[in-house]
C-alpha cells in the first residue's frame, strides 16, 4: 500500500503544484468595490518607459518601505490602493506608515526615540521636513563613498520624502477636491481670458491674475510630476507623453479638456467620493479612448500588470524550497520516489522561472541580463538548467538538490534587489546595445552560474563526506566528475565572456582591457577556474583538494558579482549595499567553514575513506 | 630535474596564476584610493610593486610585467619540452598558443598604446589632443600671424630646478622653483613672490601633495627665469592653474610661456559641428551622446563629416576617437583618443583560446555522453 502511494507521489506533487500555479492565473480579484486593478493597469511614462501604474505603485512603495504592501489598522493595503490614496487623497495617505527608518541618528534628528517600530508616516515626518532637507543638503556635499552612515541615511530619507511629495502632486495639487470642475473651469473660462489678454497686450486685470495663479499651480505640477500619464497630443509617439500639469496647460489652446486629463480628474473625484460606479465608468471610457489612440502602450501596460500580479519568481522560489527539502529527505529514506518527485517539481519550477525570465525579456525588449537584479534571476536560471541536465544523467538527486538551492538563493537576492527601484530601468547610453548585452553579459553570467554550481556541488561533497551515513565511493566519484565537468564549463564561459567584454570595450572605446574593477572581477573567475583545472590535470591536487578549491570559487564569484559594486564602500557608510556587504562577508565565512571541513583527514571521520 | 623541465612545470603555472590573482585583487582594491590610472601603472604595468616603509621604498610583490614574463617563459618551455604534439591534444596546443599571443598583446598594448583627450567646443577646430595628466612647458612664438612656432619642454626636463638650454631660440630658461602640485591664489599680505614679471608677482603659491585619483589633476607650478645670454629678463610664475599664457619679448619677437597639458598634434583637423545629449523623456538618464564632427585632412584630400556616438567611435589614421565626456552646458564635447598599434592582437589570441578550449571540452563531453549511454 505504502509502496503504491509512494510510487504515485511524484505525479501527485506535480499535479498539486500545477493546480496551484493555474489558480494564480485567475483574474485578479478586486479587494474593494472600486475597480483598483482597472486603474493599476493604465499606462503611464516613468523613468523613460511606458509602464502600468501598478509598477509605479510597487516600485515606489519598495523604495519607501522595502515591501509591496503596508499594514494599517489590521488591514493589508496593496501598493495599488496606496497609490490611489497618495495621488487622490493625500491627507488620508499621510497616515500610512510607509517610511522605513532604522537609523537611530536620523530618528534623533527628528527627536524620535528608536523603538521596535521601524515604520513612520508622512505625518510623523511633516514637522521635520525642513530639518531633513537642510541636513541632507549638508550630507550631499560629501562624495557618496565618503559619507558617514548618518549622512547616507539622511540623504536617502530626503530622496524618499521628495519621491513621496512628487507622487502626491503628480495628478493634482495635493489636498484639492473637485478637481474635474477646477480643470474644466480653467480650460473653458480662464484659459481664453489669458489668451485674449496676451493678444491685446493689456495690463493684467484681476481676472487675469487669477488665471496666472492657477496656471502657476499647474506649472508646479508639471515640474514635480513623478510620472507622465498623458499620452502626447502631437504625433502620439512613445516619447511624447507629458505630465498632468502640462496636459492641463496645453488644453488652453485646444477645445475642451483633453480626455486623459478629464479622465484622471474624474477618477480622483470618484475615488474621494467612493463612487464605485462612476470610477468604473470613467475607467472603461478612458480605456476605450486609449485603445483607439495608443493601443500598443495600453496592451503593454496590461501585460506588465499581469506579470507583476502573477509573481512567477516568487512562485518558483517556493517550489525550489520544496524541491530542496525533497532532495534532502531522499538521503534519509524513500530514496527513489523522493528523488523523482524532486526532479519533476524542479522541472516545473524551472518552467515557471523560464516564463518569468522570458516575460521580462519580452516586456523590456532586451536580452535577459540588463542590471544586477536581472543578473540574479539569470544566474539562478542557468544554474538550475545545468542542474537539471546533471540530474538527467545521474538521477541521484544531487543535481536537484544543488540546483534548487542556487535557484532559491539567487531569487531571494533578486527579491531584495527590487528595493533599488524599477527592475526594468532604461539602459544608460553606453550600455544601450542589445548585441553586447546578449553576448558578453550573458556569457559572464553563465560563468557565474556554473562556478556557483561547481562550488555548491563541491560543498555538498565536503559536507556529505562527514555527515552522510550513505556516503560511498561511487557517490564521491560521481560528484568529483560533475565538479570537474562544470569547472571546465565555467572556465570556458567566463573566459569567453571576459573576452567579449574586451571586444566590446575595444569596439566602443578603442581599449581592449583597462584593468577596471568589473573587468578584474571577471578575470579573477577565469584565473581561478584555470587554476583548478591545472592543479587537477597536473596531478598536483587530489580529489578532496579540488573540492576545497571549487568551494573557494563561490567566494571568488560572489565578490566579482557583488563585491565590485561595493568597492569604496567601507563599513562606515550605510544603505543597501552595506547590508549586502555584511551578507557577502557572512557568505564568504560560511564557504571558508565548509572548506575547513575538507581539511579533516579521512581517518578522523567516523567512517573510513571511500575506498 | 632539468631546469627547462622545471620552467615548463605545472607547478610554475600555478604559481603564476596565484600571483596574478593576488596582483589583480591588490590592484583592484588600490584603485579605491589611488585611482584607476595610478593603480594600473603601479601594479600591472610595472616589474615590481613597492611599498613605503617609512621613507624606504621596499619591493613587496612582483609586478604585472614580471608575472607575465615568468608565465611566458613557462608557456614557451611547456611547448618545448612538455606538450605532446598529438591529435588528442589539439585543443590544449591551440589554447595555450592563444595564451602566449594574449600575454604578448597585453605587453605590447601596455608599452605602445597611447591615450589622450580632445576637447572641442561647438564651432571650434582642433588639430591636437591633450594628455590627461602629463604637462608640458610651452613656448610659443606668436609674431608670425600665419603660424605659431611652438617649443614644448617635456615634464621630465622642467620638473626640477636648474637651467634649460633651448637650441634655436635666442634665450634660455632656469627653473628657480618647482612644485609638482600647488594651490595658487591671490597673494595674501606679507606673502612674497619669486616672480619679478607677469601676473605671478601678485600670486601666492602653496605646495600640495601630488594627487593621482581619477578626478583630480595636479596643478603643476614653477618659477622660471628667462635669460637672454647672461642677462635676466625676469622671473615668471608658470602654472597649469593659470588660465592665460604670459608673454615676453626677445629680439623684437613676442613669446608666450605657459604650462599646459601635453599636446599631440595631428596632420588633420576636426571641427565640432553638433553635439547632442539625449535623455529618456521625463528623466535625466542619458540615452545617447553624439557629436557630428567635420574632418579635414589636406594631405590625404579628405574632408568629410563623421558622427561619433555611443559604441560607435571614429577610427582614423590608426586612432580611435570616442565620445568620452561633455561639458559647458552641452557646448563642449570631449573625445578620448586612443592609439594602439597592437589592437588586432587580442582578437587573434582570444579566437585561438576559445577555439582550443571548445575543441578540448567538447571532445571530453562527447566522450562522456558516449560512455554514459
Amino acid at each position: 500500500m505504502t509502496e503504491k502511494l509512494l510510487k504515485g507521489l511524484p505525479v501527485f506533487l506535480v499535479c498539486l503544484f500545477a493546480a496551484w500555479l493555474l489558480m494564480g492565473l485567475q483574474a485578479p480579484r478586486p479587494a474593494s468595490p472600486m475597480d483598483i486593478n482597472g486603474f493599476s493597469c493604465l499606462p503611464t511614462l516613468e523613468g523613460g518607459r511606458i509602464k502600468p501604474l501598478d509598477t509605479v505603485a510597487r516600485t515606489s512603495m519598495l523604495l519607501l518601505r522595502g515591501k509591496q504592501t503596508v499594514r494599517w489598522h489590521d488591514r493589508v493595503i496593496s501598493a495599488d490602493e496606496w497609490l490611489l490614496d497618495m495621488v487622490y487623497k493625500p491627507s488620508g495617505a499621510d497616515a500610512y506608515p510607509v517610511f522605513e527608518i532604522d537609523d537611530p541618528d536620523v530618528l534623533g534628528v527628528m527627536g524620535i526615540q528608536q523603538t521596535a517600530n521601524r515604520y513612520y508616516t508622512f505625518s510623523d515626518l511633516k514637522p521635520h521636513l525642513q530639518e531633513i532637507e537642510s541636513q541632507a543638503q549638508q550630507a550631499e556635499q560629501a562624495k557618496p563613498e565618503q559619507r558617514s552612515r548618518y549622512q547616507t541615511a539622511i540623504s536617502n530619507l530626503e530622496e524618499r520624502v521628495a519621491l513621496y511629495q512628487k507622487l502626491q502632486n503628480t495628478l493634482q495639487i495635493a489636498g484639492h477636491d473637485h478637481v474635474l470642475d477646477e480643470v474644466q473651469l480653467f480650460t473653458e473660462k480662464l484659459g481664453p481670458i489669458l489668451m485674449t489678454h496676451m493678444a491685446k497686450g493689456q495690463k493684467p486685470s484681476r481676472a487675469l491674475m487669477e488665471v496666472l495663479q492657477t496656471a502657476q499651480k499647474y506649472d508646479f505640477m508639471r515640474e514635480v510630476a513623478e510620472f507622465y500619464p498623458v499620452p502626447g497630443s502631437r504625433g502620439m509617439t512613445r516619447l511624447e507623453w507629458t505630465s498632468m500639469g502640462q496636459g492641463i496647460l496645453d488644453s488652453m489652446t485646444t477645445v475642451g479638456v483633453p480626455p486623459p486629463v478629464a479622465a484622471y480628474a474624474a477618477l480622483g473625484d470618484a475615488w474621494r467620493a467612493a463612487d464605485a460606479a462612476a470610477f468604473k465608468k470613467t475607467l472603461i471610457e478612458y480605456r476605450n479612448w486609449l485603445d483607439t489612440k495608443v493601443p500598443d502602450d495600453l496592451a503593454h501596460a496590461r501585460r506588465e500588470f499581469l506579470f507583476n500580479y502573477y509573481e512567477p519568481f516568487y512562485k518558483s522560489m517556493i517550489m525550489y524550497v520544496v524541491v530542496f527539502l525533497l532532495a534532502v529527505f531522499s538521503l534519509l529514506g524513500w530514496t527513489r520516489p523522493l528523488i523523482r518527485s524532486a526532479f519533476y517539481l524542479l522541472v516545473l519550477a524551472f518552467a515557471v522561472h523560464t516564463i518569468g525570465l522570458v516575460s521580462r525579456m519580452a516586456l523590456q525588449g532586451r536580452p535577459p541580463v540588463t542590471n544586477l537584479y536581472s543578473s540574479a534571476i539569470f544566474v539562478g536560471w542557468a544554474a538550475v538548467l545545468l542542474g537539471i541536465i546533471l540530474e538527467r544523467f545521474y538521477r541521484n538527486g544531487i543535481g536537484s538538490m544543488v540546483a534548487s538551492a542556487i535557484g532559491f538563493v539567487t531569487l531571494i537576492i533578486a527579491h531584495h534587489l527590487t528595493t533599488q527601484g524599477d527592475t526594468m530601468e532604461m539602459m544608460r547610453a553606453v550600455l544601450d546595445s542589445n548585441f553586447w548585452l546578449a553576448t558578453h553579459v550573458v556569457c559572464i553570467t553563465i560563468g557565474y552560474s556554473s562556478t556557483f554550481l561547481s562550488g555548491s556541488l563541491a560543498a555538498l561533497y565536503l559536507i556529505r563526506r562527514l555527515f552522510d551515513k550513505g556516503w560511498n565511493e561511487p557517490t564521491a566519484s560521481d560528484l568529483e566528475r560533475m565538479v570537474y565537468g562544470i569547472v571546465c564549463f565555467s572556465a570556458f564561459f567566463s573566459f569567453l565572456g571576459t573576452i567579449l567584454g574586451g571586444i566590446w570595450a575595444d569596439q566602443s572605446w578603442g581599449r581592449f582591457w583597462g584593468w577596471d574593477p568589473k573587468e578584474n572581477g571577471a578575470l579573477m573567475i577565469v584565473l581561478w577556474n584555470v587554476f583548478i583545472l591545472h592543479a587537477r590535470i597536473g596531478g598536483l591536487a587530489k580529489e578532496r583538494s579540488v573540492m576545497i578549491m571549487a568551494v573557494f570559487g563561490n567566494i571568488v564569484t560572489a565578490f566579482s558579482w557583488f563585491g565590485v559594486n561595493m568597492l569604496g564602500i567601507g563599513l562606515h557608510s550605510y544603505g543597501f549595499m552595506e547590508k549586502a556587504f555584511v551578507w557577502l562577508i557572512l557568505f564568504a565565512a560560511s564557504q571558508l567553514a565548509i572548506m575547513a571541513l575538507g581539511f579533516i583527514p579521512d581517518y578522523a571521520t567516523r567512517r573510513s575513506a571511500p575506498k | 630535474m632539468k631546469t627547462i623541465e622545471r620552467l615548463a612545470s605545472t607547478q610554475l603555472t600555478l604559481v603564476c596564476l596565484g600571483l596574478a590573482m593576488v596582483l589583480v585583487i591588490a590592484g583592484t582594491l588600490a584603485q579605491v584610493n589611488m585611482g584607476t590610472f595610478a593603480a594600473q601603472k603601479e601594479f600591472f604595468n610595472s616589474w615590481c610593486v613597492y611599498s613605503w616603509l617609512g621613507d624606504m621604498k621596499v619591493p613587496v610583490f612582483p609586478g604585472g610585467l614580471t608575472v607575465g614574463a615568468v608565465w611566458m617563459v613557462n608557456l614557451l618551455a611547456a611547448f618545448a619540452v612538455r606538450f605532446k604534439f598529438q591529435r588528442s591534444d589539439t585543443g590544449i596546443l591551440i589554447s595555450h598558443l592563444g595564451v602566449i599571443v594574449l600575454l604578448l598583446s597585453q605587453f605590447l598594448t601596455q608599452t605602445l598604446a597611447h591615450e589622450s583627450n580632445m576637447p572641442i567646443e561647438l564651432g571650434q577646430t582642433r588639430n591636437y589632443s591633450e594628455s590627461f595628466r602629463e604637462m608640458e612647458l610651452a613656448l610659443v612664438m606668436t609674431s608670425d600671424p600665419q603660424t605659431d612656432r611652438v617649443t614644448s619642454i617635456p615634464y621630465s626636463l622642467f620638473s626640477h630646478e636648474g637651467p634649460i638650454h633651448l637650441p634655436g631660440l635666442p634665450f634660455s630658461l632656469v627653473i628657480r622653483r618647482f612644485y609638482p602640485n600647488a594651490q595658487i591664489g591671490m597673494a595674501g599680505p606679507g606673502q612674497s613672490s619669486l616672480a619679478t614679471a607677469g601676473i605671478g608677482m601678485r600670486i601666492g603659491v602653496q605646495e600640495l601633495a601630488p594627487v593621482s585619483s581619477d578626478d583630480e589633476v595636479n596643478t603643476v607650478t614653477g618659477y622660471v627665469e628667462v635669460l637672454e645670454g647672461p642677462k635676466s629678463l625676469g622671473t615668471w610664475l608658470v602654472s597649469s592653474g593659470l588660465g592665460a599664457p604670459q608673454s615676453f619679448n626677445v629680439e623684437g619677437q613676442d613669446y608666450q610661456i605657459y604650462i599646459r597639458p601635453r599636446r599631440h598634434y595631428y596632420p588633420f583637423t576636426m571641427t565640432l559641428k553638433e553635439f547632442h545629449h539625449d535623455i529618456y523623456p521625463g528623466t535625466d538618464i542619458p540615452k545617447n551622446f553624439s557629436s557630428l564632427v567635420h574632418l579635414v585632412d589636406p594631405a590625404k584630400r579628405e574632408a568629410r563629416d563623421a558622427l561619433i556616438y555611443m559604441n560607435h567611435p571614429l577610427r582614423y589614421e590608426g586612432k580611435t576617437f570616442y565620445q568620452a565626456s561633455f561639458g559647458k552646458e552641452d557646448r563642449l564635447s570631449v573625445f578620448q583618443v586612443v592609439e594602439n598599434p597592437a589592437s588586432w592582437a587580442p582578437y587573434i589570441a582570444c579566437s585561438l583560446v576559445v577555439l582550443g578550449l571548445a575543441v578540448q571540452f567538447l571532445s571530453h563531453l562527447f566522450e562522456f555522453v558516449r560512455k554514459r549511454s
